[in-house]
């Protein structure tokens, strides 16, 4: 699979295929959602450059709108890719845990 | 800043897809009374971050067009051109067999900015239809960027010709600035302008015997070029005596013998599948018929 960029968890790719994960959003909505569940507020400069690189790569797909506020939704490639960077983040999270004391490996 | 203002830090091509999405965001933050002001330094970072995303893409396909056979072929043909003819010129030839030396490297020379200006003009008829057709925005920004590089280039020729450089014995740190500026902006303005013919030709509907003449004229430039490097080497090595450019001299010429051939003959068989696959109808699109994989005005 061709690099997604997801790396870091307040990543605004990750952020952004997080946030539609659980349905397809516009922008306006997109930053609400990310707000509330990141606690990360995403300027409208960094939400549509994040959106237009997930775009490029195919993980989502803008829907049909007359509206201005254009929704996007995610896709398989993008869902797949998701899913790779929760795994790694899982990861990363369960063994610092474990090394805390906190969690078991 | 009005919001719709601010969309202007950002490319065109840009704007025209996401613009009025950004706008809308732009204007509902507002109404919930967010700041204005991280809002604009917000939209004004992602637009430099996308005019520089656009220019590294620009310059990608510049160089990956620059690096195609046919583009880097027309680069070393500029640039010999360019900076070999003018040294040559200023050489004297000491003697006669110099002097058939230095004819035989002109005529290279000639011969090679003749074929590149036959290539452009067998295409010309095409360019002027596509431009009367209203083509001209869409190849309006490539051939702002290489006319204001090129006119750089001139403007650091002037300087550099103006200072009477050669005559110095310690050059300047502006004389110095001023012949790398020369150098840069000539290479970049010959490869913008190779970038631009090519990008213009995807756009050309061509008849099939003129692409059977570009396809002919595309197989013979290399040769061209692979001569008049091969003279200038024979050439320098009988001025400054060389053993090892003579070698490289004659070794090119061998080469240009050996492959020449094939080239044409590659070329000749192509514009006969062009032509019998054009025998029913009149006018082809070279877009769809991507023998090669690349066009050139």
């Amino acid at each position: 699979m061709a690099p997604t960029g997801l790396r870091r968890p307040n990543d605004p790719p990750l952020l952004i295929l997080v946030s539609l994960a659980g349905g397809p959003k516009h922008g306006h909505a997109l930053a609400k959602d990310i707000e509330a569940f990141a606690d990360v507020r995403l300027g409208p400069g960094a939400l549509y450059g994040a959106i237009t690189r997930l775009v490029e790569r195919g993980l989502i797909e803008p829907l049909g709108s007359d509206d201005r506020r254009r929704p996007y939704r995610i896709t398989p490639p993008g869902s797949a890719a998701l899913a790779e960077a929760l795994a790694d983040l899982r990861r990363v999270a369960r063994t610092g845990a474990a090394r805390l004391g906190l969690d078991p490996a | 800043m009005k919001p719709a203002h601010l969309l202007r830090w950002y490319p065109r091509a840009w704007r025209e897809r996401y613009g009025e999405e950004l706008l809308a965001l732009i204007q509902d933050s507002l109404r919930e009374g967010r700041s204005a002001w991280p809002l604009q330094l917000s939209v004004i970072w992602g637009g430099l971050g996308e005019r520089g995303r656009q220019a590294r893409h620009a310059a990608a396909a510049a160089f990956k067009a620059a690096r195609s056979d046919k583009g880097s072929t027309i680069l070393l043909a500029g640039l010999i051109c360019g900076f070999g003819l003018d040294g040559l010129t200023a050489s004297s030839a000491a003697r006669p067999w110099q002097a058939v030396a230095l004819d035989a490297v002109l005529a290279a020379v000639a011969l090679t900015g003749a074929l590149v200006l036959a290539d452009g003009l067998v295409a010309f008829p095409a360019l002027v239809r596509f431009l009367r057709a209203g083509g001209w925005p869409k190849i309006r920004r490539r051939v702002g960027w290489a006319a204001g590089v090129s006119a750089v280039a001139v403007g650091s020729v002037v300087f550099v010709w103006g200072s009477d450089w050669q005559s110095q014995q310690n050059l300047s740190w502006a004389i110095l600035a001023g012949l790398l500026v020369t150098g840069l902006t000539t290479m970049g303005a010959i490869g913008l302008w190779s970038a631009t013919a090519t990008a213009t030709a995807r756009h050309l509907t061509l008849a099939p015997g003129v692409r059977a003449a570009q396809l002919m004229l595309g197989a013979v430039l290399p040769t061209a070029v692979s001569v008049m490097i091969a003279t200038s080497a024979l050439w320098w090595s009988a001025t400054h005596p060389s053993v090892t450019l003579l070698v490289l001299g004659l070794v090119n010429l061998a080469l240009t013998i050996v492959t020449t051939p094939m080239r044409i003959g590659r070329a000749a068989r192509q514009g006969r599948r062009l032509r019998t696959a054009a025998s029913g109808a009149a006018i082809i699109n070279p877009s769809a018929h991507r023998t090669h994989g690349r066009h050139r005005a």
